[in-house]
């Protein structure tokens, strides 16, 4: 390939890289019809069309992963969460005590669990369609008291405006290899359908470890724990507020956007003579765009 | 002879009296110079002395019970009570910068916890719930006659988030009492009887008491001049903390285990405490120049809120809302749950007085 020719391709695609990333981080609007300071005649147009243009980030099936991080292990910063940033952790070695009663029959439960809020990567706008898969690597659970099925209660929940709602929960059995240095658990959670296409402000994921086999150990960090959570690279809520005369938005009068949505259109009563100011603005997920306003008049 | 005797008895009678007087004009005196707000210790600090309330004049205070109801019932010693309770909340600073550390999307930057939210929606729907209605059964006393306390639905005063007065860290109660003043002022309240402020503080700007690890999770008090110099006399006020700072001490996954959904149990199990103490006990005890301003409360000082402080809550071992009496969720008049500890009722046990209201009191 020539250089002019690689500079085609490359510059369009830097455009779009930069474009994408553009839209990926905000919405716009426009109004495109009335025209700014256009006069309508009310009794020739009761109706008024309103028609304008608007950009959304593309919003496609994506997958969010995020490690299970520990940072600052038994240190007065020892912060368990969720991270998209994956890296040495310093929170690897951070024990679970479990204390098992050996045999059948038992199973110990310290009540200890251990939960690890999302720390970054959010909003997501959750795919309830599909399911959530993940890992805990569990490493010190070897000798010989620790050979047996172990339980692991593996739970996610979401904040929902400013509320806590369940997204689902599994448990999984895991054999404990006495000679195995790594234990994987391996975890499938099928979300909560009502939660289907919401914009969560943040997930957690709770541990929970028993069994009469398991007395301590410890869930490995650095990449090795993890979870797949089913999403869209962006909101699919979105919306065109409209609003006349009042720049609040108190009351808005709701549009239809086309199905590329990159446009939209609502047909109002013409209002009262005088002059008027129409107020727009886009919304997607938690993203809003900057309110744009057209000015016209109405006559008799 | 006889008459000597009887003069002789009545002197020693009067000096009886009068010692008795001076003994219980000591106390009282003793009690205002001990005066400090209500305290509302956390988990770990119930037993604490040093937030004790005051003990009442000449008696002795009941042993402590970390985490039960504690008897015997709750006196009335005077003082008004809140009839027609009006609450005002005051996010005093909690747009200011540098007053929370982090953001969340979705939520505004000035309350990205949603404690401001979960407690307004509170003080909005606990009014009319059976919660605050085992209030109803206390009163005052004016001219002769009893006048119960109400249990309207709307309890609810306003909002002010006062980003125009600038906070800080460590504030003092002073200060609290002087931004309260300000709430009365900004309110345009001129029934202080029937009205209390709840002066709440964001995440990085809390009282220095709360900050300084004394124990406890919130107070309420009542100015008065030689208590709080300079502010108007006769204001009921809470200080709010941050209390997700102080995590499960102070309620945190208390009632609700999930970590989104228990994350702000604490707020509404805090503040609904000084709210209700504050409803039958506005006047915190204070005894001014041998006047009681009290309302209700036993003869350890203990209010109705101190009585059922976390009961059953044993961070994580038991779940306090299967225990009577105990934390639990109640619901609002918006229909939304909302945790709260229970109150004491003198009525509840056949009249012998236990923990109610929280939707898990003793069988009748």
């Amino acid at each position: 390939m020539s250089r002019a020719k690689a500079l085609v391709v490359l510059i369009p695609a830097a455009l779009a890289l930069l474009a994408g990333v553009a839209v990926a981080s905000s919405t716009s609007v426009t109004i495109t019809t009335p025209k700014e300071g256009q006069s309508f005649s009310k009794k020739r147009v009761p109706q008024m069309p309103i028609v304008g243009g608007v950009t959304f980030a593309a919003a496609s099936p994506n997958t969010s992963l995020f490690y299970v991080r520990r940072d600052g292990c038994g240190t007065s910063d020892d912060n368990p969460h969720l991270s998209i940033s994956t890296g040495t952790d310093a929170g690897s070695g951070c024990g679970s005590l479990i204390n098992g009663i050996v045999g059948a029959g038992g199973d110990a439960d310290a009540g200890a669990f251990v939960d690890y809020p999302s720390a970054d990567g959010m909003p997501l706008s959750l795919d309830a369609s599909r399911n959530i898969t993940g890992t805990f690597d569990i490493q010190g659970f070897f000798g010989p008291a620790q050979a047996g099925v172990m339980e692991a209660d593996v739970s996610m929940e979401a904040l929902v405006n400013g509320e806590g709602v369940p997204i689902g929960s599994v448990t999984e059995m895991v054999v404990l290899d006495p000679t195995a240095s790594d234990n994987l658990i391996n975890f499938t959670i099928t979300p909560n359908a009502a939660l289907d296409k919401t914009d969560l402000s943040g997930i957690d994921l709770r541990l929970h470890l028993h069994g009469p086999y398991a007395f301590s150990g410890f869930v490995a960090t650095n990449g090795l724990s993890f979870v797949n959570v089913p999403s869209y690279t962006a909101s699919v809520n979105r919306a065109v507020l409209l609003s006349l005369d009042d720049p609040t938005f108190a009351s808005p009068i709701p549009v239809a956007i086309n199905s590329s949505f990159n446009g939209w259109s609502v047909v109002i009563p013409t209002p009262a003579v005088g002059k008027h100011t129409l107020y727009a603005e886009s919304v997607q997920g938690f993203d809003t765009s900057s309110v744009v306003a057209r000015h016209f008049s109405v006559t008799k | 002879m006889k008459s000597k005797t009887i003069r002789a008895a009545l002197v020693g009678a009067m000096v009886a009296v009068a010692a008795l007087f001076v003994a219980t004009t000591r106390a009282r005196a003793d009690h205002d110079g001990m005066h400090h707000p209500i305290y509302m210790p956390n988990v770990n600090n119930i037993g604490n002395p040093a937030l004790q309330p005051p003990p009442i004049c000449c008696l002795p205070g009941s042993p402590f019970a970390p985490g039960v109801p504690v008897p015997p019932n709750m006196g009335y010693y005077g003082g008004h009570v809140q009839v027609t309770p009006k609450i005002y909340l005051v996010f005093w600073g909690w747009g200011q910068a540098g007053a929370f550390d982090h953001t969340t999307p979705g939520a505004p930057t000035y309350d990205p916890d949603g404690a401001a939210q979960r407690m307004t929606n509170f003080a909005k729907a606990m009014g009319g719930t059976d919660w605050a209605g085992v209030q109803t059964q206390y009163y005052e006393t004016v001219n002769g006659q009893n006048v119960n306390i109400q249990n309207p639905a709307n309890q609810f005063g306003g909002t002010w988030y006062d980003n125009t007065n600038p906070i800080h860290d460590n504030v003092s109660g002073l200060e609290l009492a002087q931004e309260a003043q300000r709430a009365v002022a900004h309110f345009g309240v001129t029934d202080l009887n029937n009205s209390q402020f709840i002066i709440a503080q964001p995440q990085k700007y809390n009282e220095a008491g709360f900050n300084s690890g004394a124990g406890y999770c919130a107070w309420h008090d009542y100015t008065q001049p030689q208590y709080y110099p300079g502010v108007q006399a006769g204001i009921s006020f809470t200080n709010m903390p941050y209390v997700l700072n102080s995590g499960t001490s102070c309620g945190q996954n208390s009632v609700n285990s999930g970590f989104y959904a228990g994350r702000l149990d604490g707020f509404t199990i805090v503040m609904g405490h000084e709210i209700e103490e504050t409803v039958t006990d506005p006047g915190a005890e204070d005894v001014i120049n041998g006047q009681n301003l009290g309302g209700w409360y036993d003869q350890s000082a203990w209010e109705n809120g101190d009585k059922c402080a976390w009961v059953g809550y044993t961070d994580g071992i038991t779940t306090p809302s299967t225990i009577p009496g105990g934390l639990n969720d109640i619901t609002g008049n918006d229909g939304k749950k909302y945790p709260v500890q229970s109150l004491w009722s003198n009525d509840a046990a056949g009249g012998t007085g236990y923990c109610a209201g929280a939707g898990n009191d003793l069988p009748a």
